[in-house]
């Protein structure tokens, strides 16, 4: 982007770090050697050094002290900051009222506002980012309505957060590892996993490359690049350097030692983000300085409980530099400032070893999932409001119409075409068989002990015998 | 948990493990490390049978592996660390306190031979260490963690036994973290009250997709280490902090590993079986002399090493219900937590167990 982007505190570390080394040394002389002598010449070069760090780098704050304090031993020491006295007792007031602003490239009605953000993304790409998010919408819309009469246990819908997904997933690249929380459908939808295995996982069936263990909407894809969603949240923070960001903080970090040039990116919701896991994390990701991109979808409400009763600091965002990490907010319902975001923290976290973290300001229009009904806890009107004049798809498509890319009769045909592609993969997922039985005990170790084979010869002696009381007929012999 | 108190609290608890109170300071340290040097034999004998509830035997020198060296187990266990970072180039050892060394010394020397990038500190965050542990065996490379005390793991529970436990499986067999292996201090150490003296292993015990292991000698804990860190799923290796110090034996130098799942009967026996892992293995095995010369009774002695999954063939037959002549009897801690100033009377010593074998004899 533009401009100078502001110094992180790592980045302050190679004049700390001397002051640090110099004061190290300073202490040992005065524990070994004489208290007095050699004390003092060390403190004196303490100084000296101290006063032509500070004169290169900061020349003004150096001319200000002088004029305040007659010598500079009076410098903090401390190893744990880097930082001045002051004299004054004031506290820090944090900034709830107008906090970090809101990164956008359109307007709610799709226009460009600046263009020299405008990302000039090719037509091609532009439509994959409208129809990526239309096909999920349909598919939401029928497996949500599949649930309702019975056919799957159990939906998520991602109504009003395809922008997060779609314009993130497009400015990584298809070998970056993905660590979803569960409302990140379209960055799998945008790296074309087929409807049919978005179908055989929330139908269990045979072609389910999760092998039917899983509740729907668990997905996960080893040839894309995404991790298996697990449903305990924030977990997949820490592994990411999942819904615990800890492992894709050590994802993050092998693929530095490999030089894979891989990114890691980490979703969550703004509930997550409580989680004990996500300050793990964060933490992690900045000390051991991965390449990771921790996103954020701020969409309001963690099932019932809104962002009032979620925290009370500046949301997600403001929380980064608190870890050393840099942060933007953006606008998660303009699918290009979600793309400019991630694209320069991806180019910048490979380039530069270090994590990013993106918190996209978001509405979930749908309720949590099918075992919720949000009209319990916010107003009708409040959702309508969002479906209808702050859509991440409605605003992509006023961009699309006004660049001429796309007009009524084609979002007429494409409608129908999107519709009638989820119904028959919908139809034959629901065709087909569940998986053998015996599936259910492999996998838990690489290889089966001998006890589990026991276990899963006694079912299959069970079934012999009891067979009428389960519903074999449903699952493959 | 508190950085500043807790840890101030552990570096005190280290003194001598077995050292009875006596304990050499290096000059000028902050860490007593003096009592980290490994103690010669016969100060070694001296100190167990001073103050241990227990008296370590050492296994005969093992010759098949080549050439072998006297190491006690946090020596053992640097050595395996050694094998297995020089093997495997992804291979990264992480925790707090590790690029020091560890504050048992297990890591001692690995930062400077094999880099930074390798051997690193982490922020005190178990459930960060083991989150962060399985990211990076996801992607393929080989994790090892360390939780600085056993007692700490259970921030990191959650990790283990929803996570790392349940991956290969519910993806699938998409993806899985099997390279992770997870070490930890563990056990009763003299002086180690509630929070430097658990065993752990109960709560991990019924949890599918994780193994646990505990080795009861230097040698048996670098084979088994060394097959926890090989073993294509995620592990916790339980290492009895007791023993780092007073465990001394011939341990082979190259690379070899001890199966996991298998128990191992160390002393045949036909009139009672006693099980036992860790530390009171050398509990077990006195117990069984005295049975012998007291009581003129013979008993057969396992160590059981993995406690899961665990190796159900040797410990019982699957008729041995009908074959039992006295019902099954368990010696352990009393349920409390685990006390300071009681331990002697809390540990299920080689005197309670003697007494119930007695009881079981005249069952």
């Amino acid at each position: 982007m533009k401009g100078q982007p502001p110094v992180s505190p790592r980045r302050g570390a190679g004049h700390r770090g001397l002051l640090a080394k110099m004061a190290v040394a300073a202490a040992a002389a005065s524990v070994w050697g004489p208290s007095r002598g050699l004390g003092q010449a060390g403190l004196l070069l303490l100084r000296r050094t101290g006063v032509r760090g500070l004169a290169r780098s900061q020349p003004e704050r150096q001319q200000q002290q002088q004029q305040h304090f007659s010598s500079l031993d009076d410098k903090p020491q401390f190893p744990g900051a880097s930082a001045e006295f002051i004299d004054k007792l004031e506290f820090i007031q944090p900034n709830v009222i107008s906090g970090i602003p809101i990164y956008r490239v359109m307007d709610r009605q799709g226009q460009i506002i600046n263009p020299s953000e405008d990302p000039h993304l090719p037509q091609e790409k532009v439509l994959k980012f409208y129809k990526s998010m239309t096909l999920l919408n349909t598919m939401d819309r029928i497996l949500y309505e599949s649930q309702r009469q019975g056919r799957i246990s159990f939906y998520m819908t991602n109504y009003g957060e395809e922008g997060t997904h779609v314009g993130s997933a497009a400015a990584l690249d298809n070998t970056d590892l993905v660590f979803g929380q569960y409302r990140e459908a379209g960055v799998l939808m945008y790296r074309d996993y087929p409807l049919e295995l978005f179908m055989a996982q929330c139908y269990g069936n045979v072609s389910d490359l999760g092998k039917g263990r899983q509740m729907p909407v668990h997905y996960g894809c080893k040839e894309r690049h995404f991790v298996t969603i697990s449903s305990p949240l924030a977990t997949q923070i820490p592994q990411g350097e999942d819904a615990c960001p800890g492992p894709a903080v050590g994802a993050a970090y092998a693929a530095k030692r490999a030089n894979a040039n891989r990114v890691v990116i980490c979703y969550f919701g703004e509930g997550a983000a409580s989680e004990g896991d996500a300050h793990a994390g964060f933490n992690f990701a900045a000390t051991l300085e991965c390449p990771i991109i921790f996103f954020c979808r701020n969409n309001g409400y963690a099932i019932s409980t809104p962002t009032s009763e979620q925290y009370r600091g500046d949301g997600i965002a403001a929380r980064g530099p608190g870890y050393g990490i840099m942060s933007i907010r953006v606008d998660g319902n303009d699918v290009f400032a979600v793309y400019n975001a991630t694209k320069e923290a991806r180019r910048r976290a490979v380039a530069e070893n270090q994590p990013f973290l993106i918190e996209a300001m978001t509405y979930r229009i749908g309720h949590h999932s099918t075992s919720d009904d949000s009209s319990a806890y916010r107003s009708v009107d409040e959702v309508s409001y969002w479906d209808k004049q702050d859509h991440p798809i409605s605003r992509l498509r006023h961009y699309l119409q006004s660049c001429g890319w796309w007009d009524d009769e084609q979002e007429k045909a494409w409608r129908k075409q999107s519709r009638k592609k989820v119904m028959e993969a919908f139809e034959q997922a629901e065709r087909k068989l569940k998986p053998n039985p015996s599936l259910l005990f492999s996998d838990v170790y690489q290889e089966m002990p001998a006890q589990l084979r026991k276990q899963q010869e006694s079912l299959a002696r069970h079934l012999q015998t009891y067979g009428e009381h389960y519903p074999l007929d449903h699952f493959e012999k | 948990m508190a950085a500043g108190a807790g840890t101030a609290g552990r570096l005190l608890r280290l003194r001598a493990a077995g050292a009875g109170g006596r304990w050499r300071r290096l000059r000028g340290a902050g860490v007593p490390r003096g009592f980290l040097q490994p103690a010669s034999a016969g100060e070694d004998t001296a100190q167990s049978r001073r103050v241990a509830h227990f008296t370590f035997q050492p296994d005969p020198e093992p010759l098949e592996y080549g050439q072998t060296q006297k190491m006690n187990l946090f020596q053992a266990v640097t050595s395996a660390l050694d094998n297995s970072l020089a093997k495997d180039p992804t291979a990264v050892i992480f925790g707090e306190d590790v690029a020091f060394g560890g504050v048992f010394r297990c890591t001692v020397g690995l930062r400077d031979k094999y880099g930074k990038d390798r051997v690193f500190n982490t922020p005190l965050c178990e459930q960060g260490i083991v989150g962060f542990g399985i990211g990076i065996a996801v992607t393929g490379a080989t994790a090892i963690a360390e939780i600085q005390f056993a007692d700490y793991i259970f921030p990191a529970f959650d990790q283990i036994v929803n996570e790392a436990a349940k991956y290969r499986y519910r993806s699938g067999d998409l993806f899985n973290c099997g390279s992770l292996t997870i070490r930890s201090p563990w056990g009763c150490v003299g002086h180690g009250a509630l929070y430097h003296s658990q065993s752990p292993e109960a709560f991990f015990a019924h949890c599918p997709g994780i193994k646990v292991v505990v080795p009861r000698s230097p040698f048996q804990a670098k084979g088994l280490l060394l097959s926890c860190i090989e073993d294509k799923n995620p592990c916790i290796f339980f290492e009895p902090k007791i023993l780092y110090r007073a465990a001394v034996e011939q341990v082979p130098v190259e690379p070899y590993s001890i199966p996991l799942s298998r128990a191992e009967v160390i002393q045949e026996g036909s009139d009672v079986t006693l099980i036992a892992w860790g530390t009171q293995v050398h509990v077990i095995r006195e117990v069984a002399s005295m049975a012998q010369e007291k009581l003129g009774v013979s008993c057969e002695v396992i160590d059981l090493r993995t406690i899961i999954p665990w190796d159900v063939d040797t410990v019982c037959k699957e008729e041995c219900f009908l074959n039992l002549e006295a019902p099954i009897s368990r010696v352990c801690g009393y349920d409390t937590p685990f006390p300071h100033i009681f331990e002697p009377f809390y540990i299920p010593d080689k005197w309670k167990c003697y007494d119930a074998l007695r009881k079981m004899i005249n069952y």
